[in-house]
């Protein structure tokens, strides 16, 4: 069965989709740039971030465009002033929660968090620094967990439940004390279900799950051959 | 850990929306020490087919589920606005100093005897009754040091109220 045609409007400009898409989707499929952070192609959409999120006329609040369904006749508006306001302090925020040090992080250059900054012009932080004291965890033989650089996207809960299918990763505690944790927080080195694969490691988009032994240059990570096999396997059609 | 008994509540909700919740409370209630254990844990998802991670993540987001030993008794006090200033901080520090228990976030609420535990609400509903300590279940308002010094010593005594 041939899936309903919609079309909605983007920016002002007349967009075709199909019925079901996310605007995030149909944007996407219009060569519109949103900027996302816990959005992973091929994965369920969370809506954790908040940093896809967009104007629709008639309705009072931003929405995410990563789990909103576009409507027929839908009116989306992508970049604003309002939005470009709300993506910044988005940003902030998530720079304030943890320990983010560029200068010293092996994803320096290579982080969709500071590139995400970048773009967005953030190039101060108006809040209070929470500098927690957080644990690094170094007990797997290949890699590394980092809780100081963690932003709780949850990608990497999500691509080793959905794409590899362990299920290694959950996020526990709540609230500000929320943490990334493998299976009963064991370290990561001694959970059984942990299959090495690395897709955890490179679905990461900050400095908080890396590979050992690698020097900033080197540590660059490639999601896009995991979107395609989460895409290809029907994880999420 | 009482597998035939962790069986039995599982065979009983598994299936329904939201089963895991009454099942990890049936079972932590089961408990003498009202705690999952680990091994118990990792056997409920096991029984379950559910990843261990995800019942670890469950009891940990819900205040409900204790991960380590309590006390036989509880002593709840409110934290919320209404009793915070009727000093229901000078009220939790006073009995943590009587019970020797400290209030560093990694130490552990309950007492070395393994008497009483210590939680904090952020409200009870009841701010009429500020401040509002809840001990064993039982409601009391109107607290001050000396009667809340006077109710713990009779609950370590044995006394039912």
């Amino acid at each position: 069965m041939a899936q309903k045609k919609i079309s909605i409007r983007i920016d002002g400009e007349l967009v075709g989709a199909t019925e079901g898409m996310t605007i995030l989707e149909a944007a996407e499929g219009a060569g519109k740039e949103i900027p996302t952070l816990c959005h992973m192609d091929g994965l369920t959409a969370v809506g954790a971030c908040r940093l896809c999120v967009v104007e629709v006329a008639g309705i009072g609040r931003l929405l995410p465009a990563c789990t909103t369904p576009a409507q027929d006749g839908m009116s989306v508006t992508t970049v604003s002033a309002q939005l470009t306001r709300y993506r910044r302090m988005v940003i902030e925020l998530l720079l304030v929660e943890r320990n983010h040090v560029c200068s010293v992080c092996v994803s320096n250059g290579h982080c969709e968090l500071q590139s995400l900054a970048k773009s967005l012009g953030v190039s101060s932080v108006r809040y209070p620094y929470n500098y927690p004291r957080l644990p690094v965890d170094l007990s797997h033989t290949r890699f590394v967990l980092d809780h100081n650089r963690c932003v709780l996207c949850t990608r990497c809960v999500r691509v080793c439940a959905e794409v590899e299918g362990a299920h290694v990763w959950e996020v526990t505690n709540r609230g500000i004390k929320c943490r990334i944790t493998s299976e009963m927080n064991q370290p990561w080195g001694s959970a059984s279900s942990c299959t090495n694969c690395g897709k955890c490691v490179q679905s990461c988009p900050t400095g908080a799950l890396i590979e050992k032994g690698f020097a900033v240059e080197e540590m660059t990570k490639r999601h896009e051959n995991i979107s395609a096999l989460a895409l290809a396997k029907g994880a999420r059609p | 850990m009482e597998a035939a008994f962790i069986d039995q509540v599982i065979a009983s909700r598994n299936g329904r929306p939201g089963a895991l919740l009454a099942i990890l409370e049936a079972v932590q209630n089961r408990h003498p020490q009202k705690y999952l254990p680990e091994a118990t844990l990792r056997y409920i998802a096991t029984a379950m087919k559910i990843p261990p991670a995800r019942i670890y993540s469950v009891a940990t987001f819900y205040a409900l589920f204790n991960l380590k030993p309590q006390g036989e008794h509880t002593i709840c006090i409110c934290r919320g606005t209404a009793c915070h200033t009727r000093g229901s901080r000078s009220l939790l520090e006073s009995v943590r100093l009587d019970l020797g228990i400290g209030g560093g976030e990694d130490e552990s609420p309950t007492s070395p005897d393994g008497k009483f535990t210590i939680r904090t609400v952020a409200c009870f509903g009841q701010c009429a009754l500020a401040p509002v300590v809840e001990l064993d279940h039982r409601i009391c308002g109107h607290v001050n040091e000396r009667t809340l010094t006077r109710e713990v010593a009779a609950i370590a005594e044995g006394h039912d109220r």
